[in-house]
């Protein structure tokens, strides 16, 4: 019996710990709880695969033996092998094999670099403390975005039937006002042949006026009595070669050179226009103009904005974003453009369709078409509808040119599974 | 980076024009042709015939080492210079210049690595035909013969090289113009001869002496005629190959029934493949080979060359009577060659070989070997033109980790800048570029940004103000600091050629001086031709000025220079530490001292992939071995298959980058679908398995000058099979690549060189004979390549993030047994980024089998290095069964090593040695 000096005890209790320490650390290293049984202490160890047999202190010995790196949880061995991250108060992990010793932290709580130079710190709690308080962040915003959701399919319901009753209204208008542009071209060429030019005001019969004030009221958006500027842009439309909204001063012509008008001048004047024969010559803007907000609003309605109509109300939204020297806008089912701090503004797409996939139809949309690239082809952008309390336009990006991807963020895009699958049991 | 031509509307016109027919080249009118090129059209007009050059013998001086002698025009009575030298390692050089020259001309500097040493010249016999001279103790000779003059180089009986045998040689002397100046004394004398006055007036009527124009642009010409040529004829050599930068094949053609091939350093917008037209680089250096014996021209002149090659079957020459006993039949094949360049003088190389092996070492000891990269910088490279900002870095960055692909160097092309401002950042977009590069330290990786050498006016930007300040723009010809048009528009150019703004430039570098950089930064040379948008061929004005010299003196060279400044800017930033990489487009002789280059600005078509082997097999045998072509192509987008044969086959060349043009869609590696991101994730893995492999061959570049992906025929030179292959290549010697180039292929045929050689399969471990010619099935993942029997290459099986990821990770041997059941190999390992190699701070082992036993030993046992990295495994392919395998270590200690036999394959896996890299081991297989 050998009387040791107290220090040396120390060490040889110290050294046994770790001795212990290393050996079961070995075996274990890299496995989840689940796969445990496979690494249970044996003479040998069957690959997981069932491919081979190696003797058990081949497991972890930093050489593959197995096909599928099973051997080899803990080392950096086996090229198709993976390391798992145990994380202790963050979220567990699988990191490939290839990572495990490279001198970079990726385990938070350090376990993938236990031979390398790199000085982790194990930051799990930290990183779940941030996790769990962007989860919470997530389920508030979730919450409040479904609630937003609601009103706003409730909204959208409303505004559908509202959008509706106006389409059958205005067919009403449509139809009237083709009965009377035929009778108005018979007499025109009833005239024509008595050589007669001049073309006669519309007289306010009895049963036109119905039609005059249904389309007054269709302009009227707003239903103050008199129509804007802005009104008049948002449902008549330039026909010259193509459809096009109108600019502010040609919509000020049409007004008769104001900026509203009453239903009494309505009547005795931008009528006539938008009336006499379809394809109205007007001096002031040397362009013709057509009844167009029937089909436009037709058109209109036949978008899908999703199942309870709950996308209905971007129809006449835009939102605006500054990125670097650019702003860009997107309006929701009409089109996104771009304009330049010096002012040039150029279309990056109208709208083309959902392009969300199966499991989250409406999560993307697309919109094509824009201004040609002069490599060939034409710009577009990819909106992803992200859930937010708020509809705002988040990022845009321009990843290869010409095509532009957008983030944009609205408590309709909020889907009620993301809740479901709420946070893990670990955090 | 492509260029506009002119300004931007033509091209806009001109690109869709492009787009509608579906054809697609360069635009052929903005480069010049001989003809349209003055002095190559007078001088192509002189056909072969008499000389009108005599050899003054009695002018002869010999010292030990140089041998001087006057020539002289027998038409003009202007006399020439000609100094010939012998140089060690058996070369000769021949210099011929004015003998008294009206001002000096010029003579290319900074491309020697040093006055060559010479070697004693002795005179063997003199009589009034001519003198023969003693080329050391090869029995070779030099034969000068004086009337005409001529040159023949010959070894025993066999004439290995002659000059001016068919007349060519052409010196138009600097003169005094005619029109506006009086004539010299000299040369009034002259004019007494009716029959020198009539040539003379002959002379000036030939259009473009005195000035030239090319499309809109004037040539002023204030020095008038300067050009110089010569021509050479190579008895016995049918295949003549170098002289880069040219997109042809790797056995130069014959350019009878077309243009020279040129040399001049041009920004050429979507070139065309397979012609001689001059690329973004030159190099003056011809190598001619026949199965006995390869010789080498190197033209030291960095003017605007022209190069004529043709074969003796149309219009041979006729020799002296001396040659004509020697040579035996006429009827030997022959290849002829002529250079002809614009200004400057004849100052020719002779290299004469006789092995490929010695032309490179010849050529090395001239102009430098291939500079030793970093490590990183051998792995792959992921470039774009642009990230757009820190975010989008960051998000490819995270791709790659997502998809699991390595890599090392994320670009950054010219958008990054504040407004094409150089060594600038946007503010916006790269609004905090340190930090950037620290996120890309943490994971190990690292970044290149664009510097290129065109300045933007602009008095708010510091480097155009200093430079301006200082007087280091290059002048217009009326003294005015010239400017032209690139990218950031009005710009002035640098005069590189002058050291103290290179030292100046090189200072820009530092941490203090280039904000917001970091050691993980390195540099991208681009547009250094150089690229000049509305200058004649997109370059500069040939009479521009740097000091005493005109642009036309100087122009190939100027591109060497901005490398050479830059790297030595990234050298001096470290304190000397750390080795640099820089990439370049333009490049000259030498300029493989200074980093990397890449084909330019190619596109994503089969051809062009087809087409960076000989591009970069052509570059490699005059010494830039650091050369690749841009993955995927640049202009247009590829298809899938062949984005991913792209990756295939650059996976197997030096530089192994990607790139892609602004206006094309994104490419990263996993854009196209998990299975083809599978087959490219396959293809960088195998990269990085290999670099332990590619960095000894870098390293064995640096020390030897030997190409590293070279032509079969370097390594076979007596196989005749070999010497026009430019579909497969080697790398080093132990690797045979046959990349798959063609659309839809099922199969490629590759020849497997060597009789009673063996190679093996480095996929499925298959054995095949040498001499023959293999035909491959293929499937999209296959990349047929080969490891030579009789070599053991190291490998390190665990691919990461990033080479530097990899430093301390075990080796795995493969060793390839020959018929003769050996093998031998090298284990090269030092710290991979700083200079301390050059302080002998490396490991460099021998491996060998034979006799049933692999041994590493000790090739360098003045150097010291220490590694963790150890031998984890060692493959053995043509390996018969043993029954006891064991490992006996430094130390004396043995121990019995478990292996596993696959008798199919006959390949024998012996399990972890476990023994250090670094020591001596040997294993023995009983």
């Amino acid at each position: 019996f050998i009387i040791l000096p107290p220090d040396m005890h120390f060490h040889m209790i110290i050294v046994a710990v770790f001795w212990f320490g290393f050996v079961d650390s070995r075996k274990i290293r890299g496995i989840s709880s689940s796969y445990k049984r496979f690494f249970r202490e044996r003479k040998s160890f069957l690959c997981i695969d069932g491919s081979k047999i190696i003797p058990f202190e081949q497991v972890n010995d930093d050489y593959c033996d197995c096909e599928d790196g099973s051997d080899e949880p803990g080392t950096s061995a086996c090229p198709q092998g993976r390391f798992y991250c145990t994380n202790l108060g963050f979220r567990p992990h699988y990191i490939p094999s290839s990572r495990v010793n490279d001198g970079i932290c990726d385990c938070c709580d350090a376990s993938d670099e236990y031979n390398s130079h790199a000085h982790c710190q194990n930051a799990c709690w930290n990183l779940g403390q941030r996790e769990r308080a962007y989860v919470e962040g997530q389920m508030r915003t979730l919450d409040e975005g479904l609630q937003l959701k609601q009103q706003l399919i409730e909204e959208g319901v409303l505004l559908w039937r509202e959008k509706q009753a106006q389409l059958r209204e205005l067919q009403q208008v449509a139809e009237d006002l083709q009965t009377k542009l035929e009778e108005r071209r018979s007499r025109k060429q009833e005239a024509d042949r008595l050589k007669e030019q001049t073309p006669r005001p519309p007289e306010a019969g009895d049963g036109q006026n119905s039609t005059v004030t249904g389309t007054f009221k269709l302009l009227d958006s707003n239903k103050d009595g008199s129509i804007t500027v802005d009104e008049v842009q948002a449902k008549v439309a330039l026909v010259h070669d193509e459809e096009r909204v109108l600019s502010e001063d040609e919509a000020v012509a049409l007004l008769g050179g104001d900026h509203q008008m009453d239903l009494t001048t309505f009547q005795h004047t931008l009528w006539d226009i938008l009336t006499n024969g379809g394809r109205v010559k007007v001096s002031a803007l040397s362009n013709t103009f057509l009844f167009v907000f029937l089909s436009d609003l037709r058109e209109k309605l036949a978008i899908d904005y999703g199942p309870d109509w709950e996308f209905l109300f971007l129809n006449s939204q835009c939102y605006k974003l500054k990125v670097y020297e650019y702003t860009y806008t997107l309006c929701p089912f009409n089109q996104v453009t771009q304009q330049s701090t010096a002012g040039t503004e150029v279309s990056l797409g109208r709208w083309g369709m959902w392009e969300g996939p199966p499991k989250n139809q409406y999560g993307r949309m697309v919109y094509e078409n824009g201004e040609p690239c002069w490599q060939g082809g034409s710009r577009s952008t990819t909106v992803t509808l992200t859930c937010g309390t708020e509809t705002a336009l988040r990022s845009v990006k321009e990843p290869s040119k010409c095509q532009y991807i957008m983030d944009f963020q609205t408590p309709v895009a909020c889907q009620p599974v993301l809740k479901q699958r709420g946070i893990h049991s670990e955090l | 980076m492509a260029t506009f031509t002119g300004s931007m509307a033509p091209v806009l016109v001109l690109w869709l024009a492009m787009s509608l027919s579906g054809t697609w080249a360069v635009d052929k009118g903005n480069f010049k042709t001989c003809d349209q090129s003055a002095f190559c059209k007078r001088q192509r007009a002189l056909k072969p015939g008499d000389s009108p050059y005599r050899a003054l013998l009695e002018t002869m001086e010999l010292t030990n080492t140089r041998l001087t002698l006057q020539l002289i025009n027998d038409n003009n009575k202007v006399r020439l210079l000609l100094e010939l030298y012998r140089l060690q390692g058996n070369m000769t050089r021949v210099k011929i210049n004015e003998l008294k020259p009206l001002k000096p001309r010029f003579e290319v500097p900074d491309v020697l690595i040093t006055e060559p040493s010479t070697e004693p010249l002795s005179l063997l016999s003199q009589d009034e035909n001519g003198v023969v001279l003693s080329l050391g103790t090869e029995s070779q000779r030099v034969i000068i013969s004086a009337r005409p003059f001529r040159l023949d180089i010959m070894e025993g009986p066999e004439v290995l090289m002659s000059l001016n045998s068919r007349g060519l040689l052409a010196f138009e002397h600097l003169r005094m113009r005619k029109d506006t100046q009086a004539e010299p004394e000299g040369e009034k004398k002259e004019e007494a001869d009716p029959a020198n006055q009539a040539e003379k007036e002959e002379e000036e009527k030939v259009d473009g002496m005195w000035e030239e124009t090319f499309k809109s642009h004037s040539d002023s010409k204030p020095n008038g005629p300067s050009a110089i040529s010569l021509d050479f004829s190579l008895p016995g050599v049918e295949h003549v190959y170098g002289i880069p930068e040219h997109a042809d094949t790797l056995r130069l053609k014959t350019t009878d029934n077309g243009d020279p091939y040129r040399l001049y350093n041009l920004d050429v917008f979507q070139y065309e493949l397979y012609n001689p037209m001059a690329l973004y680089g030159a190099v003056p250096v011809m190598l001619a080979h026949k199965a006995q014996r390869t010789t080498g021209i190197f033209w030291l002149n960095a003017a605007e060359t022209w190069v004529d090659i043709s074969s003796n079957t149309a219009g041979k020459t006729v020799f002296g009577k001396m040659l004509d006993y020697v040579q035996g039949s006429s009827e030997t094949p022959q290849t002829d060659v002529r250079w002809i360049s614009e200004s400057g003088i004849i100052d020719v190389f002779i290299m004469l070989g006789p092995t490929p092996k010695d032309v490179f070492s010849q050529y090395a000891s001239l102009t430098g070997t291939q500079s030793f990269p970093p490590l990183a910088a051998v792995g792959y490279h992921q470039c774009r033109w642009n990230y757009n900002d820190q975010e989008d870095v960051a998000s490819v960055d995270a791709g790659f980790d997502e998809h699991d692909i390595p890599y090392d160097y994320i670009w950054l092309d010219i958008e990054h800048t504040d407004g094409k401002r150089y060594f600038t950042w946007d503010s916006h977009k790269f609004a905090s570029p340190k930090e950037m590069l620290q996120a890309l330290e943490d994971k190990k990786r690292k970044m290149v940004a664009i510097v290129d050498p065109h300045i933007k006016v602009d008095s708010n930007y510091k480097i155009h103000n200093e430079i301006r300040n200082k007087g280091f723009y290059i002048k217009n010809k009326d003294g005015g600091d010239y400017e032209g048009w690139c990218w950031p528009g009005s710009a002035g150019y640098p005069d590189f050629t002058r050291p103290d703004m290179r030292a100046w430039w090189a200072s820009m570098f530092a941490y203090d001086q280039y904000e917001g950089t970091a050691e993980n930064l390195y540099t991208w040379n681009d547009m250094n031709e150089p690229s000049v948008f509305n200058g004649p061929e997109v370059t500069m004005h040939k009479d521009a000025v740097h000091g005493a010299w005109e642009h036309r003196d100087v122009h190939n060279l100027y591109g060497l220079y901005v490398q050479m400044a830059t790297a030595e800017g990234q050298i001096q930033r470290s304190g000397g530490v750390e080795r640099p990489f820089v990439l370049t487009r333009a490049f000259f002789a030498g300029s493989q001292r200074y980093g990397a280059v890449w084909t330019g600005d190619n596109a994503a078509e089969w051809d062009h992939l087809k087409v960076s082997i000989p591009m970069c097999l052509s570059l490699g045998l005059v010494g830039i071995s650091f050369c690749g072509a841009d993955v995927g192509g640049f202009f247009k987008s590829p298809s899938t298959e062949l984005l991913v044969r792209w990756y295939q086959t650059g996976a197997y060349q030096p530089f192994f980058r990607a790139h892609a043009h602004l206006d094309t869609p994104r490419r990263e590696p996993w854009l196209f679908g998990p299975e083809n991101t599978a087959l490219i994730r396959d293809v960088v893995r195998q990269r990085y398995t290999l670099l332990p492999y590619w960095y000894q061959q870098f390293y064995h570049a640096y020390r030897t000058g030997e190409p590293i992906m070279r032509p079969l025929w370097v390594e076979y030179p007596q196989d005749p099979a070999t010497f026009a292959l430019d579909d497969e290549f080697l790398i080093g010697k132990d690797l045979l690549v046959h990349p798959v180039t063609e659309e839809g292929a099922r199969g490629v045929t590759a020849y497997l060189p060597g009789k009673d050689q063996v190679w093996f399969d480095v996929h499925t471990f298959q054995k095949h004979n040498g001499a023959q010619s293999l035909y491959i099935p293929v499937t999209m993942s296959s990349i047929p390549v080969f490891q030579r029997g009789g070599s053991i290459i190291p490998r390190k099986m665990r691919v990461r993030r990033s080479s530097s990821c990899m430093t301390h990770d075990p080796y795995t041997l493969y060793v390839a047994l020959n018929l003769q059941r050996t093998a031998e190999g090298e284990l090269y390992i030092d710290d991979g980024h700083t200079f301390n190699y050059e302080k002998k701070e490396f490991i460099h082992r021998r491996l060998s089998f034979a006799k049933n036993m692999l041994s590493s030993v000790n090739l360098a046992t003045d150097a010291e290095f220490s590694t963790g990295s150890w031998i984890e495994r060692i493959v053995i392919l043509g390996a018969s069964k043993p029954s006891k395998v064991t490992l006996k270590t430094a130390d004396g200690q043995e121990s019995q090593l478990e292996f596993d036999f696959d008798a199919s394959m006959s390949v024998l896996t012996l399990r972890k040695p476990g023994v250090n890299a670094g020591l001596d081991w040997n294993v023995m297989l009983q």
